[in-house]
């Protein structure tokens, strides 16, 4: 190598080392800068009932048990896994044991992850943690979620399992950054025209209940592009998620305006109503979180969703269409390819009239999640097949819905495509194409992470 | 504290790099897995070639498809399109399961080329149409269709197009319902409990099942006066016993047509049975000519 050549590389790698340096150095003066200050003292005793019984319902309310445990796991114990665009992770023990779970962690160092994404050795936190919606929960609740962590909850020692992120994306520093762009520290702002539940309504949705990390569509950053309605008008308006369509809680047509708020109580109670049943991700949050929330919150928060305006650039209403499908089911003369295949498979449990049976199989004419525009959800559970949850305390039996992966593409398009534009239905056609790409997802998905009762 | 919001439109590199990775959809397609193919013997037991569970799609390739499609809609629709023939509210399809497609379901699968039969409860050889209105009689607790009407064709015609090619003597290798221990002593009481649980969701707490707005069977009553009569297998305990544990409670699994079954044991089953075939329900004017020539099972309701 010449002499001046070497020059060169050497002057390269220096300028390179001091960039390294200096973008290390402005991150751990960002860290030190984000710290949160301290808690002010809450002066509970950690062990009194009341506030552990509060702190359970907390627990209850932000849902940790759904990702927190595995499938067959010991609750809390970590270790479920969530497949990101850049590898699998798992998520943590957060039982008391002071090894491998959170036993060490004291108050200050718990805010600090639940609100902060801030891990106890000042690492931060993958955001998969919803942190920057647990942000808005006041002290008073944090400290009752500390006491019945560390009281109630039973230590395991279960070591954390790595993710399979590969260097240089697994390096936690620059996540520091993140934080600040997207998980500002901020308290929650009421509405002022609005009463106090509506505003009861409103923290539970952007705060505990983290509706927005699967209902508002992130951005490049992986973020959520809003994290209330006043920071942005795609608040809750519909996002992809792990191949399916988190529905629009906004209050457009194919949004929640066909559900009333009775509907909306009834659904969260018990994971379906006379029309609907949650599947997916959502029956896993309805069985872990919401069934178990006061009739009370239950209301506020269908009462603060019904409120939303419509999500912008959706139609607000559909136009009105007669059913004349059923006539023909009925009479043997709806004889197209995609009313075949429905009357052989699907016909006994949704019936002619597509209006299901309460309770027990849903409706398919004006079901939302049928005719929203994207027909993802409804391409994967057609394929994988659903399973409603179930509140033991209103329903004696939780249905269930198989899967018909044994069917062709075009057969399932076919199908759905009979069914989105049926009855009242307005929505567009499935193609063949479309049913193939979310079942390749489907196979994909599989060998990656662990199916069962979870959500991501 | 409140440090000011920074813009969100602000590139994260690291996060777009990683999101770049992103494995994205792979275009991978499976496509459908092969359709069920059971092996076919004939009355020697030599191999014939297999059958697979036709489409409904199919019909249409078929010259008699307008028969064999009223004929299925009759079968799933008995009660609707039939109101002079069914008594009870109940359709063909209330056991003859998935379109008569399903193994362990009372298929219809082998019935076409089973038939002329010997039959053990009329003690004499039994045609195809003689056995549709044993059933019309019975489970539906009705009146017998004429042999020759275009109703019992077309039924007919189904049957014969669902055996496809299958010969007559010859069988496909299913059974249409599975094995049940009839030395299991049934429990009613403990069978009320099991029906509470897991039946009368859909069938109704007494036993009443349920209708949709148009007045049509969704779930058919297993009691009372518009259930099947004791005349019918279904009011047998051993042989409810077998139909509802391999094909109940329907829509509780991921797996099957109907997502049935894989509930409950065989004991269970058998205290179920025990308990809603013994609820009130019609009795059979013809009962007094069944098993002439004795053999009567044990279960047999008169």
């Amino acid at each position: 190598m010449s002499n001046r050549r070497m020059k060169h590389t050497r002057k390269l790698l220096m300028g390179a080392g001091s960039v390294a340096i200096l973008a290390m150095a402005a991150t751990w003066g960002l860290a030190w800068q984000l710290q949160p200050e301290p808690p002010t003292n809450p002066g509970t005793a950690l062990d009194d009932p009341a506030l552990i019984r509060h702190g359970e319902y907390i627990a209850r309310t932000a849902d940790c048990i759904a990702c927190h445990t595995a499938p067959g796991g010991q609750p809390f114990a970590g270790g479920l896994a969530m497949q990101t665009p850049a590898g699998t992770i798992h998520s943590t023990n957060i039982t008391p044991d002071t090894v491998t779970g959170i036993g060490a962690y004291d108050y200050p160092a718990f805010r600090n992850a639940v609100k902060f994404g801030i891990r106890r050795d000042g690492a931060t936190l993958y955001p998969a943690m919803p942190y920057p919606s647990y942000v808005i929960m006041p002290d008073a609740d944090l400290y009752a979620l500390y006491a019945y962590f560390m009281r109630a909850v039973k230590p395991q020692h279960q070591h954390n399992a790595p993710s399979t992120i590969p260097w240089p994306l697994n390096m936690r520093w620059p996540l520091v950054w993140w934080r600040a762009l997207f998980a500002p520290e901020r308290p929650f702002q009421p509405e002022p025209g609005m009463d106090d539940l509506l505003n009861r309504g409103k923290y539970l949705v952007e705060g505990p209940g983290h509706c927005g990390a699967c209902h508002t569509p992130r951005g490049i950053g992986f973020q959520e592009t809003a994290l209330s309605l006043e920071d942005g008008d795609t608040f809750l308006s519909g996002a992809l998620i792990d191949g399916w369509r988190a529905k629009s809680l906004r209050g457009e047509a194919q949004g929640l305006d066909s559900w009333t708020r009775e509907e909306i109580v009834d659904f969260l109670a018990t994971g379906r109503t006379d029309r609907v049943a949650a599947f997916g991700a959502m029956a896993d949050v309805v069985g872990h979180s919401t069934r178990h929330m006061t009739p009370g919150d239950l209301d506020a928060i269908a009462a603060y969703l019904k409120r939303l305006p419509p999500a912008p650039g959706k139609p607000v209403a559909f136009s009105t269409k007669r059913d004349t499908l059923t006539d023909t089911l009925l009479d043997g003369t709806a004889r197209t390819r995609g009313a075949l295949l429905y009357r052989e498979h699907c016909m006994a449990c949704h019936r002619p009239d597509g209006q299901g049976v309460p309770r027990i199989f849903p409706a398919l004419d004006g079901n939302s999640a049928l005719f929203a525009q994207n027909p993802q959800s409804a391409i994967q559970i057609t394929l994988e097949g659903g399973r409603m949850p179930l509140n033991p305390d209103t329903d004696t039996m939780a249905f269930a819905m198989p899967g018909f992966s044994h069917l062709s593409d075009r057969d399932i398009g076919e199908i759905l495509s009979f069914i989105r534009g049926g009855w009242t239905n307005q929505a567009s056609a499935v193609t063949a194409d479309q049913v193939r790409q979310i079942r390749s997802f489907l196979n994909t998905k599989k060998s990656g992470i662990q199916t069962g009762d979870r959500h991501e | 504290m409140n440090s000011p919001r920074t813009p969100r439109r602000a590139t994260c590199l690291i996060l777009a790099l990683s999101l770049g990775l992103s494995a994205g959809v792979q275009a991978q397609s499976t496509g459908a897995v092969a359709p069920r193919t059971y092996a076919v013997k004939d009355e020697a037991g030599a191999s014939l070639p297999a059958y697979t569970i036709p489409d409904d799609a199919a019909i249409f390739r078929h010259p008699d498809a307008e028969a064999i499609l009223y004929g299925q809609r009759l079968l799933n629709e008995t009660r609707r399109l039939l109101p002079g023939h069914v008594g009870a509210t109940m359709n063909c399809n209330s056991c003859h399961v998935v379109q008569g497609k399903k193994p362990l379901g009372a298929p219809f699968i082998n019935t076409y080329n089973s038939f002329p039969q010997f039959n053990p409860r009329a003690g004499r050889e039994m045609s195809l149409e003689e056995r549709i209105n044993g059933c019309m009689i019975r489970s539906m607790n009705g009146k017998m269709l004429a042999p020759d009407s275009r109703e019992m064709k077309s039924m007919v015609a189904y049957m014969k197009w669902l055996a496809q090619d299958v010969p007559h003597g010859a069988k496909v290798q299913i059974r249409n319902s599975g094995p049940i221990d009839t030395r299991l002593v049934p429990d009613p009481v403990r069978g009320r409990g099991i029906y509470a649980a897991q039946c009368a969701s859909c069938h109704g707490a007494d036993g009443e099942g349920r209708k949709d707005a148009r007045g049509n069977v969704i779930f058919p009553p297993l009691w009372g006066n518009e259930s099947f009569n004791i005349g019918a297998g279904m009011a047998r305990t051993y042989k409810a016993a077998a139909f509802v544990r391999d094909n109940m409670p329907m829509g509780v699994r991921t797996e099957g047509a109907w997502g049935e079954g894989g509930v409950l044991s065989d004991q269970d089953a058998v205290d179920v049975a025990e308990f809603f075939t013994h609820m009130p329900r019609p009795d059979f004017s013809g009962k007094r000519g069944d098993w002439p020539n004795g053999k009567k099972p044990k279960d047999a309701r008169y």
